[in-house]
């Protein structure tokens, strides 16, 4: 008797937990709903949102040559000075914000930011998820192999064999498991070279354009290369679903292209090559 | 070696400021979540058996799930599900929804130890206290409370020094502390790209703060030894 009346008072106190959570997320909602009826507009369009606080926050991770610190602290690269342009037509200030990577339609969504500009390659994963805009720039995914060792892997069909190290969720992992070679993944396309140059692994698949930055001489890892390119892929700026902000930073992306200005642009960083064309 | 001698004038202020934001963090917490675990303590033993147990319930589902888990729930759950991201984008948002998730969650660690301590009081205390004619609260504050303090020192210690570590889990909402400066390094910033050095560096800022507390800490046991 004790016992069902234990069981029947435990049963009460969920039930009570649950009105009250319940209450609660009503009371947050129903402040909220003051604010949302001057915002009806903004499910509607994510401009009038961002115009209405006056500020873009730029969801990025450093990543040189699109969004990095200069000497003084500031955001730089070809990303980032886009972006202060886009901010600029829009009337708004520019915020960049630091975000973890594997979070990033988190982030997107919970408006913790209002978008990712960072080199960000349009895989199915992230089209799905966000509302993206026309790809800007070309990239490829290549093969880091220990520089001594480069000449025996020139083509895919050497590639056989090898353990590779590739970015969990990266366009490399889909390109090695494609390739039906043996791949990790791991955290990140850094890790993918600790990786190799501590030799847990043969092999890493990465970006060209931080290959660039980050291997060979001169660099962290000196006695690293990169050889073979597995597929050409794109990079675009990714928005919530829905986002009208799309349309806004396409035509703005026509205008600068025609201007000379992103071309410009480009040329500071280095990314010309890699440049699309917009139109 | 001689590369890390040159990398060292740029990393050591990066890893510095991302330390300073684990040792914010670390003593928001402590100062948050010291006299909150009381006040817990307290709904748990109460007499009002509705509160004890909602209290336990809460405790279970604090305890009973990962600090990582949390810190994302209370991080993006209000701008994914509310549609009002209360906590902001800059880093100030990111440590104040940090602060919050672990005071609560250390708050309820501490409410359990403080509990065992007030309850290993022999109950004897607690009726000599009451046929003086004490109150209740008096018997608390007069008798029990020195004792209980004196007896939840070495486990109070080792949650603080498990926190010391923890505070690296904040960086899943992308809060910059020490861990993730020395994993810039490894991405590639201010210059530096492919260093690997300065991750494994972090762990010296933590022996050395974790030495500190010990020291501190045994001191403080020191002290209370009288009360024997």
């Amino acid at each position: 008797m004790k016992k069902l009346l234990a069981l029947l008072l435990t049963g009460c106190m969920m039930a009570a937990t649950l009105v009250g959570c319940g209450a609660k997320t009503e009371a947050v909602a129903d402040a909220d709903a003051e604010v949302a009826v001057e915002e009806t507009a903004e499910v509607a369009s994510d401009l009038a949102y961002v115009q209405e606080k006056g500020v873009l926050v730029v969801g990025i991770t450093d990543f040189a040559p699109m969004d990095y610190k200069d000497e003084a602290g500031e955001w730089i690269g070809f990303d980032a000075d886009m972006a202060k342009g886009f901010a600029e037509k829009l009337g708004v200030e520019v915020e960049f914000v630091e975000i973890d990577w594997d979070n990033k339609i988190l982030e997107l969504d919970g408006k913790t930011v209002d978008c990712i500009w960072n080199g960000m390659t349009l895989t199915d994963e992230v089209k799905a998820a966000m509302d993206c805009s026309n790809a800007y720039c070309n990239n490829a995914q290549v093969v880091i192999v220990p520089a001594e060792k480069a000449a025996d892997y020139q083509t895919v069909e050497s590639l056989e064999g090898l353990a590779f190290a590739v970015e969990a969720g990266s366009a490399g992992e889909a390109e090695v498991t494609a390739l039906g070679l043996n791949c990790t993944p791991v955290k990140a396309q850094s890790d993918a070279l600790m990786e190799v140059a501590a030799g847990t692994s043969d092999a890493a698949v990465i970006d060209s354009l931080m290959a660039a930055a980050m291997v060979g001489e001169g660099t962290g890892y000196a006695d690293l290369t990169y050889t073979v390119g597995l597929n050409s892929e794109e990079y675009g700026v990714g928005f919530r679903k829905g986002s009208d902000l799309v349309a806004e930073l396409n035509a703005y992306f026509v205008e600068s292209y025609a201007a000379g200005t992103m071309q410009t642009c480009a040329e500071t960083y280095g990314v010309v090559a890699a440049l699309v064309e917009q139109k | 070696m001689e590369l890390i001698l040159e990398q060292m004038p740029i990393v050591l202020p990066a890893l510095n400021a991302g330390f300073i934001q684990t040792l914010k963090l670390f003593l928001v917490t402590l100062v948050g979540a010291l006299p909150l675990g009381l006040v817990i303590a307290f709904g748990a033993m109460s007499r009002f058996k509705p509160l004890s147990l909602l209290t336990k319930l809460v405790i279970w589902i604090v305890r009973g799930t990962p600090l990582m888990i949390q810190l994302l729930i209370i991080y993006y759950f209000p701008g994914l599900v509310l549609d009002n991201p209360i906590w902001g984008s800059g880093e100030k948002g990111r440590f104040l929804a940090a602060s919050v998730a672990f005071v609560f969650n250390y708050a309820c660690y501490f409410a359990e130890i403080y509990r065992g301590g007030i309850q290993s009081v022999p109950i004897g205390q607690e009726e000599a206290g009451l046929v003086l004619g004490m109150t209740k609260t008096q018997i608390f504050f007069r008798v029990k409370l020195l004792q209980m303090i004196k007896r939840i020192v070495p486990p109070v210690s080792n949650e603080i020094i498990t926190l010391v570590k923890d505070t690296s889990l904040s960086r899943i909402i992308a809060l910059q502390e020490v861990i993730w400066a020395g994993q810039a390094f490894m991405k590639g910033t201010q210059g530096i790209s492919g260093a690997i050095w300065p991750l494994f560096f972090t762990a010296v800022y933590y022996l050395i703060f974790s030495g500190v507390l010990t020291v501190l800490l045994g001191k403080l046991e020191q002290k209370l030894e009288y009360f024997r």
